[in-house]
This record gives structure tokens, C-alpha cells and sequence, in this order.
């Protein structure tokens, strides 16, 4: 118990007292996570709409795969990227094994197929006949998909949680590609596991504060859109 | 003056021809029925003319102009607005809202504009809400407004989808079956409701199985059958025409 109480009231001394380094860890989480999500929210809504969209031979068996892509295990994910960045691997030549921009890379792939897959079945869910009265009152295709997307918002939402949800926490990819490497690819996570097994607990109990306050905040947040119309 | 005119409309699907050399006439200003039994080819004759389906053979004028094979949403843009026969909505919008969305789809108000919220985008959209609670009243909706359209019952989401047609300032409606499965007291609910549209300006064209319906409302009516023009003329002349009566009776529907 001493331990564990000394832990709390260390971990909350160095989030209040402004620690440099628990700061630049959690910023850099922000930083790799929020850019992740960024790039599988630009192009998982979009594409997931379209497929819902739109009929295609091989349709069926394209929803089956971002279905089953939801569910990518984030070492496998850590695993592909490596041997893809590693200095033998085809993109071996960015040089971006061991850097931020490697994590990002991963959890990108990681949040994709969970906005996507999301995204697909909320869209797919809107009632068929809803376009074709949007064309009919003038919408253009563009205009018809994103108010599609409007009466989707919920499901929109849901899918952006949960592709943050599934990166931000996540420790095995950014782990194996980054490295882990003091002030340079340490983040959360990959410091949680770090302290706790050096026996640095108020470090990992700081930090354990600090991702669930910001997955709190960051759902809360989301949340709070979905009352607010859209348009 | 005819508003929208089809000439030598034929529609063929692989063997099947859905309409055959039709001509058509709407007049500004009227209510212009287009009835026939079922497979007549009454909802053809809208695919064709919004853009949807592809005519085989025929040209479709709107106002002196040549709209055969434009897309829908030009079509539209016109001021040919159809509205189908199942409601759709946004079930999980408000009433007002719905029709806002119908509005801001002729808005001209730019993204960067709406994600910024500047004070001309505040006033824009001030204007649309006005003019939407505006359609809102004039259609008996006022008081349903904020409630969301999933709640609303049968007659009143098929109003709203009339109201969220006019949001976008159609000339010309064409209304498919905008009565089918409701109970007389909303039919007639409806049907004034149509003609309150009409004494705005806009003209229609209504596609309806509901003969009381057709009959009271059409000021002319087209008759259909195998996806010929077989009788044209007042309600009178229609209800008349052995023809038509032939028609209706060989397939057990009835004519008023
Ligand atoms: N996309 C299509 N492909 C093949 N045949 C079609 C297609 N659309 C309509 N048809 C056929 O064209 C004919 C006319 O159909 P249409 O839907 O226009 O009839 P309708 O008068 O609207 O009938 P209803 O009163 O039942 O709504 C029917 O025989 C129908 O089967
Ligand atoms: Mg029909």
C-alpha cells in the first residue's frame, strides 16, 4: 500500500509540477496518434461511404476483408511495417525505422480498417431510397454523399472513437517500429511498460492518469458533437 | 403555355417497351394527372424525364429548353423536382432540419464559410431557417418542428416530404402516389395541401392510383395503358371515355 499511495502522489507531483519529460512523451502520443487518425479518418470516411455507396463486382468479399481488418492484431501491424522499413525491406530507403514517423505509419494502419469498417456500416444503414430524393431535389453526387454522411453522423462518430480508441492505448506496434527510444519515440504506452518494469511506478502511474484523462476527454468531446447538427 | 413537353418518348427495356411514342403536354400553372393500371409506365415517364433513365427514342423540353439526357441533379436545378413514392427522410433530424437540408442544397454558402461561422454565414443561415420555418407553416407543420421526423405519423412525414420538396423552389413538382396507403381523412389532408402548392405558382404532375383523389385535384389527366397514351381530356371526358373504363376493367382496377 505505501508503495502504491507514494506512486499516486508522485505521478500527480510530476503531471501538475509540469515534468519536461512526462510532458514530451505525452505530446509526442498526441502528436503520433492524432496524426494516425487523421490520415485513416481522411481516407477510411470516404472510402467506407463509397463502398456503401456503391455496387461493384467483388463488393461483398471487399466488406469482408475491412470487416476482418477491424480486428488486425497491433503486433502484426508492428511486424508488417518493420519488415517493410527495415534496411533490406522495399520502403527500407525512407529511413524511417525507429521514428515517429514509422508509429504513425502503423497506427494509421491500425485505425484504417476500424473508420473504415465503421464508417461502411452506418452508411450502409441509411435507408436506399434517401439518394436518389437527394438527387431529385438537385444535389450533386458530392453534395448527396455528404448529407448521406450527415444522417450517419452517429455512426461517423462511433467510428472516430473507436479508431482512436484502438491507437492511442495501443503498445505493440508503436513498441516494435519506434523503438521506444528515450526523447525520441517514447510514448505513453511504450513508457508505461518501461517504468513499470524498471519499478518506476510514479512515472507509469502519471502517465496511466494522463491517457485515461485524455481518452476520457477525447470521447467526451466526440460525444458532445453528435448533439450539434452538423450543417 | 406548355411548361414541360414530351415528344415521341419511347422506353425500351431489352424486349419490353415500357412506353411507346407518348406525347405530353404539361400546362403552367396546372395540375396535370398521369394515371393507368398497374405497369402502365406512369414511373417511367418520371425516370425519363428527371434524368434517372436514359430514353430510347423522344426529346423532353422544361420552359423551351432541351433537357433530354441531362443528369438529375440538373434536371433539378431547373426547377423539376420529383418527390417518390415511399417518404424519405432523416429519420434521425428534426422537422425543421429536414428541410434545412433541402435548402442548403441550393445555398450557396462555401465550407470554409460554414466551418468558420462568420458573421455573413450567421445571417445566411438566419435567412434559411426563416424561410424553412416559412414552408413549415404554410404546410400546417409548424407546430411539429422541433420533433424528430422518425416520430412523426404517416401523414404528416408524407407533408414533410412535400415541404422539404419546395424548400428547393421547384416550378414544376411531380408528385408519384403522394396519397397511396393513406386514410381518407389524411388524403384529403393531401390533397389540400397539393392545391395550396398550386395556387404558389408551382405546376405539377401528379402520378395516382386514388381515382377521388385524381378527379378532384387534376385540372387534365393522361391516361396510360401498356405504355400508350390511350384517352386525354378534363376529369369529365377521362371518366367517360369507354376506352379508359376497357382498360381499368380488363386488369380489375377501378375507375371512379
Ligand atoms: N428498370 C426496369 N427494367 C426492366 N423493366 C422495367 C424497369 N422499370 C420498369 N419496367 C417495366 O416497365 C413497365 C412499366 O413500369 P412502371 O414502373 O413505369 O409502371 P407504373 O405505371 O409506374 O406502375 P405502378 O402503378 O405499378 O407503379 C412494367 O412492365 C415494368 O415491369
Ligand atoms: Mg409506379
Amino acid at each position: 500500500m505505501g508503495e502504491f499511495g507514494r506512486g499516486i502522489w508522485e505521478g500527480l507531483r510530476l503531471i501538475f509540477g509540469g515534468d519536461a519529460e512526462v510532458w514530451r512523451i505525452v505530446l509526442l502520443s498526441l502528436w503520433v496518434s492524432g496524426m494516425a487518425l487523421l490520415f485513416s479518418m481522411l481516407s477510411g470516411i470516404p472510402l467506407g461511404a463509397w463502398i456503401a455507396l456503391s455496387r461493384f463486382p467483388g463488393r461483398r468479399l471487399l466488406i469482408a476483408m475491412v470487416y476482418t481488418g477491424m480486428g488486425l492484431p497491433p503486433v502484426v501491424v508492428g511486424l508488417f511495417v518493420y519488415l517493410m522499413l527495415s534496411r533490406s525491406g522495399p520502403a527500407g530507403i525512407l529511413g524511417w525505422l525507429f521514428t515517429p514517423w514509422a508509429m504513425m505509419l502503423a497506427q494509421a494502419i491500425i485505425a484504417f480498417p476500424l473508420v473504415m469498417g465503421l464508417t461502411l456500416s452506418a452508411v450502409k444503414g441509411i435507408n436506399p431510397r434517401l439518394r436518389p430524393q437527394l438527387v431529385s431535389l438537385g444535389a450533386t453526387p458530392r453534395q448527396a454523399t455528404l448529407t448521406l454522411l450527415k444522417e450517419a453522423r452517429m455512426g461517423v462518430i462511433v467510428a472516430v472513437i473507436a479508431g482512436m480508441g484502438g491507437i492511442i492505448s495501443e503498445v505493440g506496434a508503436v513498441m516494435m517500429v519506434g523503438g521506444n527510444i528515450e526523447g525520441h519515440t517514447r510514448v505513453m504506452t511504450t513508457a508505461i511498460v518501461l517504468e513499470t518494469r524498471q519499478g518506476q511506478y510514479s512515472h507509469a502511474i502519471a502517465l496511466s492518469f494522463i491517457l485515461l484523462s485524455i481518452a476520457f476527454v477525447l470521447n467526451l468531446a466526440l460525444l458532445r458533437l453528435q448533439g450539434r447538427s452538423l450543417d | 403555355m406548355a411548361l414541360l413537353k414530351i415528344k415521341g418518348l419511347t422506353k425500351r427495356f431489352g424486349g419490353l417497351t415500357a412506353l411507346s411514342e407518348l406525347n405530353l403536354e404539361v400546362v403552367e400553372g396546372s395540375i396535370h394527372g398521369l394515371i393507368g393500371p398497374n405497369g402502365a409506365g406512369k414511373t417511367t415517364v418520371l425516370n425519363v424525364v428527371t434524368g434517372f433513365s436514359p430514353p430510347t427514342a423522344g426529346i423532353v423540353t422544361f420552359h423551351e429548353q432541351d433537357i433530354t439526357g441531362k443528369r438529375p441533379h440538373e434536371v433539378a436545378r431547373l426547377g423539376l423536382v420529383r418527390t417518390f413514392q415511399q417518404a424519405t427522410l432523416f429519420h434521425s433530424f428534426t422537422v425543421l432540419v429536414n428541410v434545412i437540408v433541402g435548402c442548403h442544397l441550393h445555398s450557396q454558402i462555401g465550407f470554409l464559410e460554414a466551418l468558420l461561422n462568420t458573421p455573413s454565414h450567421q445571417r445566411k443561415e438566419r435567412a434559411i431557417q426563416e424561410k424553412c420555418l416559412g414552408i413549415l407553416k404554410f404546410l400546417g407543420l409548424e407546430g411539429q418542428a422541433q420533433e424528430l421526423a422518425a416520430n412523426l405519423p404517416h401523414g404528416h412525414q408524407r407533408a414533410l416530404g412535400l415541404a422539404i420538396a419546395l424548400a428547393s423552389e421547384p416550378r414544376l413538382l411531380l408528385l408519384d402516389e403522394p396519397v397511396t396507403g393513406m386514410n381518407p381523412e389524411e388524403t384529403a389532408r393531401m390533397m389540400e395541401l397539393i392545391q395550396r402548392v398550386r395556387q404558389i405558382g408551382v405546376t405539377i404532375l401528379l402520378v395516382e392510383h386514388d381515382m377521388k383523389a385524381v378527379m378532384g385535384l387534376c385540372d387534365s389527366i393522361t391516361v396510360l395503358n401498356f405504355g400508350r397514351k390511350i384517352a386525354e381530356g378534363s376529369p369529365q371526358e377521362v371518366r367517360e371515355d369507354p376506352v379508359v373504363i376497357e382498360a381499368y376493367l380488363g386488369t380489375g382496377g377501378h375507375a371512379a
